[in-house]
């Protein structure tokens, strides 16, 4: 099932590029970048992701604790999560996908591939 | 110039024993204590002569309510059952609110004529080398992150522009890119080798250890490498007996040994030869042999192939330097050991063992 709403929490702005420019070549729609865990909390309702993917290392709110209040959140525990990260070591990994993530992946990834990574996850797990 | 004769023997050993830093406890047979030097005395708040003669568990009163690991460190005491074996191990000890690290050596104690009687406890502060360890895999840690961030900024634009999405490029652009992206490319393995190696020295890893077919092993590295070997026309080839026992390894850390042993041996392997791995078994252990047909090692290289950022041959070979390095750490902490053995112009083989059944 192709993408069409995907929601970045992602504090560098190189990097902001590199995902929007990755997942637009690849057909998706809506692309929406923020800054940050509390906007992105503050826009996943309107937004309505299909996946929202997280840095970890984020000013105001980080990644893993935007991950535990979107899934304590009724409305929004079902979106999938997916974190894209620098924070690589195996007991980072461990503690991402403890908060309820769907899956893990670490910076640097291939802008080619990002896409079909994000869709093979969301296959596994059945969604969306 | 002094009047006074040469010193004893004894008196000059005495004064050595208590000039040392580190604690040193001597016990007998019936764990009487027969010495406390100064340096264990003064930690304890203790006087050395009104302990000598003294059962050692009125000292253990004293240590254990400061230990944080105290039911651990009365079961080591229980020397006499392996008198005859060094051990080691490592103390936590509470001074000050502060946990200090000690490590306990301990050794046979022994008479003129070998015969033993009793334990003889060393007690040194590693407490500064521990925390030393600690701040360097932090240091590493932080660096790898802040280095991977630029990195994914640089590899994704590079990517991005070789993949055409932003507009036609150049021959001569597209070589250039390729280049830098190969650079790219080689900085993020380096970086996860340098965590790797560094995070198996500190003893972070913790193996999974399950039984397992080595071959098996052998099949799942060898699919790894199978391109880089087309690449190179270099054919893969196993050879082993029909039977063979399971070993206890760690899947994952083993397959990156066997892969990391065969992507060198494609590296260094002329076209249309031969990479050849052999398992052997033999009383209480499994080995490993890797060989190719490649130029080589010279005996006076031999020694440093382990190391750390060794070339090796005329040309680079695009590897991190590390790969040995980190393949060797790990079979060490499957209490293996690996070596090398090699003819300038005839080739080379890794061999590792591992030890058969648990640890």
């Amino acid at each position: 099932m192709p993408l069409t709403r995907v929601l970045v929490a992602e504090d560098d702005p190189d990097i902001q590029t590199v995902i929007r420019l990755s997942l637009r070549m690849k057909g998706v729609k809506q692309i929406v970048i923020t800054e940050n865990g509390e906007d992105c909390l503050a826009q996943v309702k309107t937004v309505n992701p299909d996946v929202i993917l997280l840095d970890v290392m984020m000013p105001r709110l980080d990644g893993y604790q935007t991950c535990e209040r979107l899934k304590a959140n009724p409305e929004t525990q079902n979106i999938p999560v997916i974190f894209l990260t620098a924070k690589a070591q195996q007991f980072e990994v461990k503690k991402g996908m403890a908060t309820g993530a769907l899956g893990y992946l670490t910076k640097p990834f291939d802008p080619m591939t990002l896409h079909d990574q994000i869709v093979t996850l969301l296959d596994q797990k059945g969604t969306p | 110039m002094s009047d006074h004769g040469p010193i004893s023997t004894e008196a000059l050993h005495s004064q050595v024993l208590e000039s040392f830093l580190s604690g040193i406890l001597g016990v007998d047979w019936e764990n009487r204590i027969v010495y406390l030097n100064q340096a264990l005395a003064s930690r304890l708040g203790v006087q050395s002569a009104d302990w000598i003669g003294k059962p050692v568990e009125g000292l253990g009163g004293i240590i254990e309510p400061r230990l944080t690991h105290a039911e651990a460190f009365r079961s080591g005491l229980i020397w006499q059952h392996e008198a005859e074996t060094f051990k080691s191990r490592e103390v936590e000890f509470v001074e000050a609110e502060r946990v200090l690290h000690f490590r306990e050596d301990s050794y046979p104690l022994r008479d003129p004529s070998g015969a033993i009687h009793g334990r003889l406890f060393v007690y040194t502060d590693i407490s500064r080398a521990k925390a030393i360890d600690r701040m360097k895999t932090e240091f590493l840690a932080i660096a790898s992150h802040e280095l991977r961030t630029p990195m994914t900024s640089i590899k994704g634009s590079i990517d991005l522009i070789l993949s055409g999405f932003a507009g036609d490029i150049s021959g001569e652009t597209h070589e250039l890119l390729d280049i830098a992206q190969k650079g790219c490319d080689r900085l993020v393995r380096l970086i996860n080798d340098i965590l790797d190696l560094s995070k198996i020295e500190a003893g972070q890893i913790k193996l999974k250890l399950a039984p397992m077919d080595i071959t098996e092993v052998v099949h799942i590295s060898m699919r790894g490498v199978k391109s880089l070997a087309d690449q190179s026309k270099v054919s893969l080839r196993l050879y082993h007996p029909e039977h063979l026992p399971e070993v206890e390894v760690d899947k994952d850390r083993m397959v990156q040994v066997v892969t990391n042993l065969l992507s060198n041996a494609i590296k260094f392997s002329p076209a249309d030869s031969e990479v050849r791995v052999e398992i052997q078994t033999g009383d209480g252990w499994i080995e490993c042999c890797v060989g190719d047909q490649g130029c080589g090692i010279a005996p006076e290289d031999a020694g440093r192939v382990f190391g750390k950022f060794q070339q090796f041959g005329e040309k680079k070979k695009g590897g991190t330097g590390l790969g040995l390095a980190i393949t060797q750490a790990l079979v060490l902490e499957h209490r293996g050991k690996i070596w090398l053995e090699s003819r300038v112009n005839e080739g080379s083989k890794f061999i590792f063992r591992l030890p058969l059944g648990k640890g």
